[in-house]
């Protein structure tokens, strides 16, 4: 396959389970090599460089949101939001006041000081998604976010990304690219492309 | 990732998952105590047995005369004190029997030693002047059994062959490995005397065989059995032998405590990391890369391994010295050091595992 994703657009990424929907998804986020074909992010091939390269890229330039949330339990959710901005080598102070900003926007604030057992599966996603932005990134990719919330829940989510897009500054100011995997009908409602696997 | 942001995120998850660092400490601090309560007990001995290998009593080298062939002579005495590897040098005739000189021959005997050479190098002045020729100084056991009341009169040969008045003009405390000569007086020598042995303290024990052939090759004597030899240098290679082999014992038994604490580190480290999987591979498909893994997991261990070797090191110096053998200040910064050196190199493999692990694979939600 080839495609190009859209740039302020969510594109839901369909198909049955198997079709290798999670697997794009990884090959797009720069945790698995493609065995053809290449990733290009702003024109830049990046799917064929060095484990540590990949790894920067996907701290500095790629914002991930898991299935279940997959945060740190033993540590507070402030913590946890800021933890790919401490690998893309920003300073504590200046990830901490990003990471509240982005708490604040998305209505998660109360619960910076709390542990991940402390908040509820819908807020647990919703801080997924504040520490998938917190680096600025031009790329979201999302596997399955409403996967285990239920229908309110899941709607918060999806206006969180679809936000995301919109508020994006990512690189040179352009809007960023959110690609979600789902096999939700929900969120295919909700997306702006669809592709199907 | 910057290296205060990495220590704070080591501190963090060591705080987080307790039972590992507390492993990793107690097992450092048991590999630290127990090195110091048992190898450090071996040291202690090692270093004992150097320390007495270097006291004067042990570098002492006498070449007696055997057959009174003149062989030592004021000039062999004074060319052994000039070898490099002489401490000090002294020529000594066979002691004779002295009494006070007021008493007569009915006094108390106390035996005389005449020295060849300086009597600096055998005892320390402690009254009066130093002898000239012929003079003589008394101990002090020696002042009291002659029944002076001072340092001072004259001690006469207790012989009937021998007629010799010497003149006391002082007081001294003989040097090691001199003590013998407290139990009496000791005569600076005439001109032209020679001395029945030559006794040699070597600067070190180490030296003990070169200096021999050294003094020997002085007296030059006209056949073996022309000279008999005291030498501290089969105390020396039998000293040196037990250090050895002391050495040789505490060396195995460190490796063991060493290699059997590193494994045990290695299992609980290994079983962390697998425990944590999920963890790990969120941080690295979050940005984190391999290093940085490595890096997080290596620190984890250090900080409770540094924490152990303190607690073990106190633990273990406590214990040495209930058994009064508290070992060496180099050996204990030596044992904390390659205690924690031991459980970074057992981390390394399990750490490795981790860094290399796929993280989409512990990321797939089955």
């Amino acid at each position: 396959m080839s495609h190009a994703f859209t740039p302020g657009k969510v594109t839901a990424v369909t198909g049955p389970s198997g079709r290798g929907k999670s697997t794009l998804l990884y090959i797009l986020g720069l945790m698995l090599t493609p065995t053809r074909g290449r990733v290009l992010l702003g024109g830049e091939p990046v799917s064929a460089a060095a484990d540590a390269t990949r790894s920067r890229v996907r701290a500095a330039r790629i914002g991930f949101v898991f299935q279940d949330a997959s945060l740190d339990p033993s540590r507070v959710v402030l913590d946890s939001v800021i933890e790919p901005a401490l690998y893309a080598g920003w300073s504590r102070k200046a990830a901490r006041a990003r990471g509240r900003v982005l708490l604040e926007q998305l209505g998660v604030a109360a619960r910076a000081d709390h542990r991940p057992g402390e908040i509820s599966g819908g807020q647990g996603q919703r801080v997924a998604v504040c520490r998938a932005l917190v680096t600025d990134p031009v790329v979201v990719l999302a596997d399955e976010p409403t996967g285990n919330l239920d229908r309110d829940n899941a709607e918060s989510v999806l206006r969180a990304l679809s936000a995301a897009t919109e508020a994006g500054t990512g690189e040179g100011g352009r809007a960023r690219t959110v690609v979600v995997a789902t096999h939700d009908p929900f969120v295919l409602d909700h997306a702006d492309e669809v592709l199907a696997l | 990732m910057r290296p205060t942001s990495l220590v704070r995120e080591a501190v963090a998850t060591a705080w987080a998952t307790k039972v590992p660092t507390t492993l990793v400490c107690l097992l450092v601090a048991v590999m630290c105590a127990t090195t110091l309560a048992t190898v450090g007990r071996t040291a202690a001995a090692e270093a004992q047995v150097a320390q007495r290998l270097d006291t004067a009593g042990a570098r002492v080298l006498v070449v007696s005369d055997a057959r009174n062939g003149d062989l030592i002579p004021e000039v062999v005495v004074d060319q052994a004190r000039g070898l490099s590897t002489t401490e000090r040098a002294v020529g000594v005739v066979v002691p004779v029997d002295v009494t006070n000189a007021v008493i007569g021959p009915g006094g108390t005997r106390v035996p005389a030693w005449t020295i060849v050479g300086d009597l600096a190098d055998v005892l320390t002045l402690t009254a009066g002047r130093w002898p000239g020729p012929g003079e003589a100084l008394v101990s002090a056991r020696a002042q009291r059994e002659l029944g002076m009341d001072h340092p001072v009169g004259a001690v006469q040969v207790a012989s009937a062959s021998v007629v010799a008045d010497h003149n006391v003009v002082g007081a001294f405390t003989p040097r090691e490995p001199f003590g013998d000569y407290a139990a009496g007086v000791v005569i600076a020598a005439e001109p032209g005397t020679i001395a029945d042995s030559l006794h040699v303290v070597v600067t070190d024990s180490s030296l003990a065989a070169p200096a021999q052939a050294a003094v020997i090759g002085l007296l030059d004597p006209p056949s073996f059995d022309a000279i008999t030899v005291q030498s501290p240098v089969a105390l020396a290679d039998l000293q040196a032998e037990v250090a050895a082999d002391l050495g040789t014992f505490g060396r195995t038994l460190l490796l063991g405590v060493l290699g059997a604490g590193a494994l045990l580190i290695a299992i609980v480290v290994l079983a962390d990391v697998l425990v944590r999987r999920q963890d790990l591979g969120r941080r690295r498909a979050l940005g984190a890369t391999r290093t940085t893994i490595l890096t997080l997991v290596l620190a984890r261990t250090l900080l409770p391994a540094l924490l152990g070797a303190v607690i073990g090191t106190a633990a273990g110096l406590w214990i040495a010295g209930q058994w009064a053998a508290t070992p060496p200040a180099t050996f204990t910064a030596g044992t904390a050091t390659l205690a924690v050196l031991a459980a970074l190199a057992s981390t390394l493999p399990p750490a490795t595992y981790a860094a290399g692990r796929d993280p989409v694979r512990v990321l797939r939600t089955p």
